[in-house]
């Protein structure tokens, strides 16, 4: 009779906990959804004005530097890549298809420790 | 086959020398000694027989063939077929090989007080443990998961978060059902997080609250479940291809299948170097209990982020992030040990881990299908995504995809699904935060 009400209490323990505990994840991810929506273009919209700055779109920035650069330009030198990546294996290391034979020195098989020659 | 009976000969000469040593030092003890040595004398040719057969059978008494229980067969076999199932099947190799194993050498039968077993105090294995029991690593594997995840579909679309808190029921209503078939607080919470469907969360749950150490208020000690919920945390996500599917063709209906959505907005880089920082405060501020997780999460985020220290980050989403894979994966297999993890309660927590996945992937789906009612045209979410707030990541993010791509080939929903699927890491450690304050 004594185990009862532990096991009952344990039960609307784990529903408290339950309920508390979705709550709480709810919330937390909810503030985090809501900063994001609202809060964060607040808080880079208050960055802009501390920087005194337009943030530079791509279509704002202007190419003055590169008046000269032309389409042509820009093909010949695509060409020239393509070009040069093209041929770039006909200069390739012959060595890569020789294996260099390796012969593990051994006393076995020394020319300065034979029969012939004694030190 | 020449060299095996080489060998044996060896032996056998050996055996055979041994009487003649044996015989000198037994008769210089039998000149010196006394009368009862001149009686093992007599006898001494079969005394040393008995010695050596003696000695041949503590060794044996020391070996795996005379202490093996089918409890340890059975986990061996286990193990076998992890290592055949991530070889073979491709199903998560990257922790199926190495629990595999840890579970071939946690159970590995042993005579007990030799430090050799995990849970011997002084083993190699039981330091290694160590980072488990104490929840070093999974705080380890969210920095390398913090330094791989982009959150920029999850900052484009904030709302989608709510699908991550959504799938979350699993982990509380399986604490629940673990409380009724009569765990214990702590140990119904620790079971509870499997819903979570986040391996490294998991453990680290368990080992704060079921860890076999504490105690609770009545006096009793709780029991060890990490092995059988990180084993089953981790089987679990791996099956996530096989769990989810039918439960959403069976919730979601065919044109709801085939909602598109509109592309997520590109996201500046300020706002994905502001998001791990705020998060952080945010969640951490809610939930101080899951610091170790979600702190080294973001942490590992900006790092990836803040494009100055790519180094860091780059060491945290391979090197750091392997190396405590490998140890993770060896130790959680090894503490299946068969005496501590076949029990009744570990089939239970594989019963309710089961529930739990199907639980969280229905809250998320019907959670989806409500956020719905209150979206209007262009902004409708396509269901499938909120199969994808249980964590498993990218597991159900891909799960969601290959379903949505069933029912309209056109339609990728990969990038969708990922906003829910990250959001869902972060509620899980909030709730095993939760879980924790109110159990730890």
């Amino acid at each position: 009779m004594t185990v009862l009400p532990l096991f009952t209490d344990q039960i609307s323990e784990g529903y408290v906990i339950l309920i508390t505990g979705l709550l709480i994840v709810f919330s937390a991810l909810v503030t985090l959804a809501l900063f994001f929506n609202f809060g964060l273009p607040v808080l880079l919209y208050v960055y802009k004005i501390i920087t005194k700055r337009k943030d530079k779109k791509i279509s704002e920035i202007k190419v003055e530097a590169d008046r000269d650069f032309t389409g042509e330009i820009a093909a010949a030198i695509g060409a020239a890549v393509h070009m040069y990546l093209d041929q770039q294996h006909d200069h390739e290391s012959a060595i890569l298809t020789i294996k260099q034979v390796k012969k593990p020195y051994s006393p076995w098989s020394s020319k300065i420790y034979g029969t012939q020659n004694r030190l | 086959m020449k060299k095996v009976i080489l060998i044996f000969c060896v032996l056998s000469l050996l055996i055979f020398i041994r009487p003649a040593l044996g015989l000198n030092t037994n008769s210089s003890s039998a000149n010196s000694g006394t009368a009862v040595s001149t009686t093992q004398v007599d006898d001494s040719g079969d005394s040393v027989f008995e010695g050596a057969f003696k000695g041949i059978k503590t060794f044996y008494s020391y070996t795996g063939f005379a202490n093996a229980t089918s409890g340890n067969l059975i986990m061996i076999i286990i193990g076998i077929v992890f290592i055949y199932l991530g070889i073979k099947y491709d199903y998560e190799p990257l922790l199926l090989i190495p629990i595999g194993t840890g579970v071939i050498l946690g159970n590995i039968p042993f005579v007990a007080g030799n430090q050799t077993g995990i849970y011997e105090t002084g083993s190699v294995l039981n330091y290694l443990y160590f980072g488990v029991v104490k929840g070093i690593y999974p705080p380890l594997i969210f920095l390398g998961i913090g330094a791989m995840t982009d959150f920029s579909s999850l900052i484009a679309n904030p709302k989608l978060m709510l699908l991550g808190a959504a799938a979350q029921i699993g982990v509380f209503a399986t604490f629940l059902g673990a409380l009724y078939l009569g765990f214990n607080l702590p140990e119904a919470g620790a079971i509870g997080i499997i819903g979570g469907a986040d391996g490294p969360t998991a453990i680290f749950l368990s080992s704060k609250l079921a860890n076999g150490v504490n105690i609770l208020a009545d006096g009793t000690v709780v029991k060890n479940l990490i092995g059988p919920i990180a084993i089953a945390a981790y089987s679990y996500m791996a099956l996530v291809p096989v769990i989810q599917p039918p439960l959403m063709r069976l919730l979601i209906s065919k044109e709801d299948r085939k909602i598109r959505m509109k592309p997520p907005r590109a996201v500046t880089q300020k706002e994905k170097m502001i998001f791990p920082v705020v998060a952080l405060l945010l969640t951490t501020f809610i939930s101080p209990s899951a610091l170790p997780l979600l702190g080294m999460l973001f942490f590992g985020n900006l790092l990836k982020e803040s494009g100055r220290t790519e180094r860091l980050a780059d060491t945290a989403r391979t090197k750091l992030i392997d190396i405590v894979t490998i140890l993770l994966g060896v130790t959680v297999g090894a503490s299946t040990q068969a005496d501590i993890f076949i029990t009744k309660d570990s089939l239970l927590i594989f019963g309710l881990g089961a529930i739990s996945f199907v639980i969280a992937t229905c809250g998320g789906l019907l959670f989806a299908k409500f956020m719905n009612r209150f979206l209007k045209g262009d902004n409708k979410i396509n269901p499938l995504i909120g199969a994808a707030g249980v964590s498993a990541v990218p597991d159900s993010a891909r799960v969601v995809h290959h379903e949505g791509l069933k029912s309209d080939p056109s339609n990728y929903l990969l990038m969708h699904a990922m906003a829910p699927n990250v959001s869902g890491v972060i509620g899980s450690a909030i709730a095993a935060g939760i879980i924790l304050s109110f159990l730890g």
